[in-house]
């Protein structure tokens, strides 16, 4: 039986798979959720959500993701990592939360999958010649033994003389749970091959698959001439197997989550990793001084991603930056982001701009979403101001694939400095672009925006530090409470002021360590062989937030807004200090 | 006006309020306490329907019994465009009149396995199974072969038919009574396509379908 854990098996049909349908599968006792995406990639996933267990075969496939029926958890295409948990609508959800994934092929009209298959789906030569056509599938309430053993007693008429009688059948091979077949009837034959699922200890799916397609004029009479004739013959294996013992139902192992996700991070005392290599497939301009860079894999599927997130980009020149993605739900197998040629550029976006071209291998951190979007919003609004497109062009995809409502105000100094044109033009008429305004034009434009502030709205911001502080001011101004206004920053403008010095207490780690001026906590954890996640390193990203539990701390960041800064709970450790002589750390 | 006498989790009686609510059919609902009250064997509604069952729908007075006769009547008096059920069409009536009578046959199988095991009531379950997956085999081969004639509905024609409200609610409850749709994959894709029936309503058990169009974006 183990064998055929490492082997391929037919799970089901190409014509299983219809536009955003969810297909129950199930092979050696494992369910599986087997849907197509939009794109036409076939995932086959195991057949239960991580939360409660439901089945995802009876879930919602959205083209892009699938979304379970009983708390609406949403598995991005491919990676079915989890993007959405709509009851912690403001928070992203963790890596961990990552369904499994069966390999999938189609082939021949049907879609191969298997536990563990060793190798490559093996070429089946009678197949390879013609024009394979799947025949209906007929479910047997039979072990897959006792089947394959009757299935050599399968007699059929070849295609062109489908209303014959009495062809010559013969077995050709019957081995590996397939059997060739063929039928002749005078100058005309057909070649029938039989795949025999085995679904579970006594249910087995029987397959059949011509070597050529009939002709078309015939085809409805093949298809019920196999019809029939397999229920037929399934009638009889399943008295047969009435008669026998009830072998107990197969009981697969439900892996918890895989084990490299299970598995803590390796410790390193680096600080920031880039774990992924990723090579840019394509570079272009997207606007006016705006790189566009396409990313793909070199070798695995890169992680999920949510809507807002970052990468950080370490690059050849050494410095490493924060890009937030811009791709589209379910779009998983490439991160795109867009960098902007900044005139005061400190090697960053120079480096991305003029040294790195087409072909070349980055290393990137995985995804990090501190800039969640929510989903249960009345209305969101997205107000970006030039390269701020970025993280608000992916969550405004995501909400236009959903159908929910939003706006995305783009301001930009004109039509040509609008990045990612391609894409906006996909999102219709969600999109206001607002061109060519000076300050106080956009003040004005900001504040008619604003005006109209209803319970559950929400607002998303990312654009140059004085308009987002001129953004989140109107908001606060029209009555938007904090929590409603979510915003980005690309960077901390304000002059870090480390002069102080102070203890920290690390309460999980039992250790005090002293901060001296003109070092960061975050530093100092390091040298202590303490290592938290950072990724900005300026008090901009949210990476290394940290919950603080006593002490008063002297904000820094431009990631906290004014009531988190104010509950004195956080704090950011890469710039952020202490006006207290102690904090002590949830570290 | 129209008044559904209605028990909230009967398929036959949610087959109605599906239908209205596809032809938008405004109505009013007096509810029956079928479980655990046995209203529907009670006086005062054996006076409305001695076969004490449900549903019945009364029009102005007009009073009529038997959930698949109430869609003949409301798709022929309410449906203007008389898709649901083609009075000139004698072949569609008769494969319609065919499939009610199939629906009936659910009812007596898949409906039943559903009262064993969710209200108690003391019918062979395995007799009750069994003869479901019966149908279901004839069912899915039919609907498969329909998909095969680029045909969506159980009828043939490009618009759904009051046999598919007839069929729908007790294939799609089937699990409530132990039966699985597993192996019927073109009923669960058909199951699919009604859902997508501008109109569409749940009840309890029954599970919304996502659009299927491709947007852009």
């Amino acid at each position: 039986m183990e064998t055929q854990h490492r082997k391929w098996h037919p799970i089901a049909a190409s014509s299983d798979l219809p536009l955003r349908h969810t297909f129950h599968g199930q092979l050696l006792g494992r369910e599986f959720a087997v849907w197509r995406a939009d794109d036409g990639y076939v995932n086959v996933w195991e057949n239960r959500c991580l939360h409660r267990g439901v089945r995802l075969s009876i879930g919602i496939n959205d083209g892009a993701e699938l979304k379970c029926q009983y708390h609406g958890w949403r598995y991005a295409n491919r990676t079915a990592g989890c993007t959405y948990i709509p009851a912690h609508p403001a928070d992203a959800p963790a890596r961990t939360i990552c369904n499994r994934t069966y390999p999938a092929v189609e082939r021949y009209g049907l879609v191969w999958s298997g536990e563990t298959p060793d190798g490559e789906l093996p070429e089946i030569s009678e197949l390879e010649a013609g024009s394979p056509c799947a025949l209906r599938a007929i479910p047997v309430n039979a072990p897959a033994d006792l089947v394959t053993k009757r299935l050599a007693e399968y007699r059929f008429q070849p295609n062109a003389k489908i209303d014959g009688q009495g062809a010559e059948i013969t077995v050709e091979t019957a081995q590996d749970g397939h059997l060739s077949l063929s039928s002749v009837d005078g100058e005309v034959s057909t070649k029938l091959l039989l795949f025999v699922q085995p679904v579970d200890s006594n249910r087995t799916v029987v397959r059949g698959v011509l070597s050529d397609r009939p002709k078309q004029e015939d085809e409805l009479r093949v298809f019920l001439h196999h019809s029939r004739r397999l229920s037929s013959l399934r009638d009889l294996i399943e008295a047969e197997a009435a008669g026998l013992p009830v072998p107990e139902p197969m009981q697969p192992v439900i892996h918890r989550v895989s084990e490299e996700l299970a598995s803590m991070p390796e410790q390193t005392l680096s600080g920031r990793t880039a774990p992924l290599r990723v090579e840019v497939s394509r570079k272009w301009e997207t606007a006016a001084g705006i790189a566009g860079l396409k990313l793909v894999p070199v070798g695995e599927q890169l992680p999920t991603f949510q809507p807002g997130a970052h990468i950080d980009v370490h690059m050849p020149n050494g410095l490493v930056r924060q890009y937030s993605l811009t791709n589209g739900p379910g779009e998983t197998r490439h991160y795109t982001i867009g960098v902007k040629l900044e005139p005061d550029s400190r090697g960053g976006s120079q480096c991305m701009h003029r040294e790195v071209r087409e072909g070349d291998v980055l290393a990137i951190s995985e995804p990090r979403n501190n800039f969640p979007l929510r989903r249960d919003a009345v209305k969101t609004l997205f107000v970006a101001g030039g390269i701020g497109i970025t993280p608000l062009l992916s969550m405004a995809r995501a909400l236009h694939h959903s159908d929910l409502p939003h706006e995305l105000h783009y301001f930009s100094q004109s039509e040509k400095h609008m990045a990612f044109p391609e894409v906006l033009e996909r999102l219709g008429s969600g999109v206001v672009p607002h061109l060519g305004l000076d300050p106080a034009e956009t003040g004005k434009q900001l504040k008619a925006i604003l005006s109209r502030y209803q319970p559950a709205m929400h607002l998303y911001v990312c654009g140059p530090g004085p308009m987002l502080e001129a953004t989140r001011k109107i908001a606060a101004d029209h009555g938007w409470p904090d929590n409603s206004i979510h915003f980005e920053y690309f960077k901390n403008t304000n002059e870090v002021d480390d002069s102080s010095s102070f203890e920290i207490d690390l309460a999980r780690s039992v250790m005090t360590l002293q901060v001296p001026a003109g070092k960061t906590i975050l530093a100092v954890l390091r040298e202590n062989g303490v290592d938290v996640p950072s990724s900005c390193e300026q008090g901009a990203c949210g990476t290394c937030l940290t919950t603080l539990l006593e002490g008063e701390p002297d904000h820094q960041d431009v990631y906290l807004n004014e009531s988190e800064k104010s509950s004195g709970n956080c704090i950011m450790t890469c710039v952020s200090r202490a006006k207290s002589g102690r904090l002590v750390l949830d570290i | 006006m129209i008044t559904l006498y209605d028990y909230e989790l009967s398929g036959n009686c949610y087959k109605l309020r599906l239908f209205m609510s596809m032809l938008d059919i405004e109505y009013e609902v007096i509810a029956v306490d079928f479980y655990p009250g046995k209203e529907h064997k009670s006086e005062w509604f054996l006076e409305i329907n001695p076969l004490g069952q449900l549903p019945v729908l009364e029009d102005n007075g007009f009073v009529l019994r038997d959930a698949q006769a109430i869609l003949i009547y409301l798709a022929s008096k309410y449906d203007a465009g008389g898709k649901w059920y083609p009075t000139d069409q004698p072949q569609t009536l008769g494969d319609i009149s065919q499939w009610l009578a199939f629906a009936d046959s659910i009812t007596s199988t898949s409906s039943a396995a559903r009262l064993h095991d969710g209200l108690f009531y003391d019918f062979d379950i395995e007799a009750c199974r069994a003869g479901a997956h019966r149908l279901f085999r004839i069912f899915d081969e039919h609907l498969w072969f329909a998909e095969k004639q680029n045909r969506n509905w159980i009828c043939p024609g490009d618009h759904p038919t009051i046999a598919d409200i007839a069929c729908f609610p007790y294939v799609i409850l089937s699990e409530e009574g132990g039966i699985s749709r597993q192996d019927y994959p073109a009923i669960r894709r058909w199951t699919d396509r009604v859902k997508r029936i501008p109109g569409f309503v749940v009840m309890s058990g029954v599970f919304p379908a996502g659009p299927a169009f491709k947007a852009a974006g």
